[in-house]
């Protein structure tokens, strides 16, 4: 993995040779993070599934991780939403998993991380987006543009009109450029320490023994990552339920 | 025998105290320095582009259909996609002092 390009961890490549299909004149190939993407999604949802049939009223180690996750996610709407908003915990806790076990399949080393692609980051960002407009207009129906109209003289609305609408357009890219550039960082500065320890490892001499530094350091790194991973993931679906919360609520705060 | 109502109340309140014992510890820590630092970055940085993205938009739109007004709609709206960069970034603070403000108070319990 400690290749000299410490970007090259993110290339995408064909598995298989033949593209899968086409797509407008644009050839659909099976990728690495197309297989990584199917493997999380399959992993996730019969582990959460398998280990909660029995439904033993005294939990297996197992069967605790799915409860506890359960709770955390169903906490997390209620106390951004209210309880209107836990019918959309499917959705919220789907995206939380998934977003949960990428980042973390992708700490495994020599492995890939489809969270440090703007592609599907953007994609789950829009899809939150989407389903928030949808909701907004669903509940409010026209009343939903209301989000966009603040408490002001008609003159200010001029302006203000168009700068709530550009506010609010930046959501998506705020929300998946930050997920995108904490894993894309972190994966790059561990790529970067790993070069350090393979160079002056084959130095020889003194400087062989110099390599422990940054192996230290990369430990360090390696925990702080997989909090990051967590964080990440706790922080995209805690921005998605409170968008969520302000299409459901349409509160006139600001 | 019919249950002591003050006995109850002392349950309940018990209960409450456990439960915002849980709720504590469920709490995430306050947010680093650099985490803010990012956050306020990208919201600038995003509001600037798509307000600039917009207007081009509308520039091309008006350009197609009707005159050509490039780059007067892209030049005011990167200003206006500035200004909205500004207001995330004021209420991106104000969440992250409520949430400070949150786990301060969670500290203290």
């Amino acid at each position: 993995m400690a290749g000299e390009n410490p970007m090259e961890q993110f290339a995408v490549r064909p598995l298989i040779e033949a593209p899968l299909f086409e797509l407008g004149g644009h050839p659909i190939y099976f990728t690495n993070q197309a297989l990584l993407m199917v493997l999380v999604t399959l992993l996730s949802a019969s582990f959460l599934t398998l280990v909660v049939k029995p439904g033993r009223l005294v939990p297996t180690r197992s069967q605790s991780v799915a409860e506890i996750s359960y709770k955390f996610v169903s906490d997390m709407i209620h106390s951004t939403t209210g309880s209107d908003g836990l019918r959309f915990f499917p959705f919220v806790f789907t995206l939380f998993i998934f977003v949960l076990c990428c980042n973390f399949f992708g700490m495994i080393p020599g492995g890939f991380t489809v969270t440090s692609q703007i592609a599907v980051t953007f994609a789950l960002a829009g899809l939150v987006m989407l389903t928030v407009i949808f909701v907004g207009f669903a509940k409010h129906g026209i009343g939903f543009l209301k989000l966009f109209v603040p408490h002001a003289p008609w003159y200010l609305l001029i302006l203000l009109i168009p700068i709530e609408f550009i506010s609010f357009m930046t959501r998506p890219i705020s929300l998946s450029v930050r997920l995108f550039a904490n894993m894309l960082a972190g994966h790059t500065m561990l790529a970067v320490f790993a070069g350090f320890v393979v160079s002056l490892g084959a130095a020889g001499g003194l400087l062989s023994g110099l390599a422990i530094a940054p192996l230290a350091l990369m430990v360090g790194i390696f925990m702080l990552e997989l909090l990051v991973a967590f964080l990440q993931a706790y922080v995209f679906a805690v921005l998605t339920c409170i968008y969520l919360n302000e299409a459901l609520h349409l509160h006139d705060q600001h | 025998m019919a249950p002591d109502p003050d006995r109850l109340r002392d349950l309940g309140s018990r209960l409450d105290k456990l439960q915002a014992g849980q709720d504590a510890r469920y709490k995430k820590p306050p947010p680093s320095g650099l985490g803010i630092a990012g956050r306020f970055a990208t919201e600038l940085v995003a509001a600037l582009f798509v307000g600039g993205g917009l207007g081009w938009g509308i520039d091309w739109l008006l350009g197609r259909f009707l005159f050509k007004t490039f780059p007067v709609f892209m030049l005011v709206f990167v200003v206006l996609g500035a200004v909205a960069g500004i207001l995330n970034v004021m209420r991106a603070a104000k969440d992250i002092n409520a949430e400070i403000a949150r786990a301060r108070s969670n500290e203290e319990k």
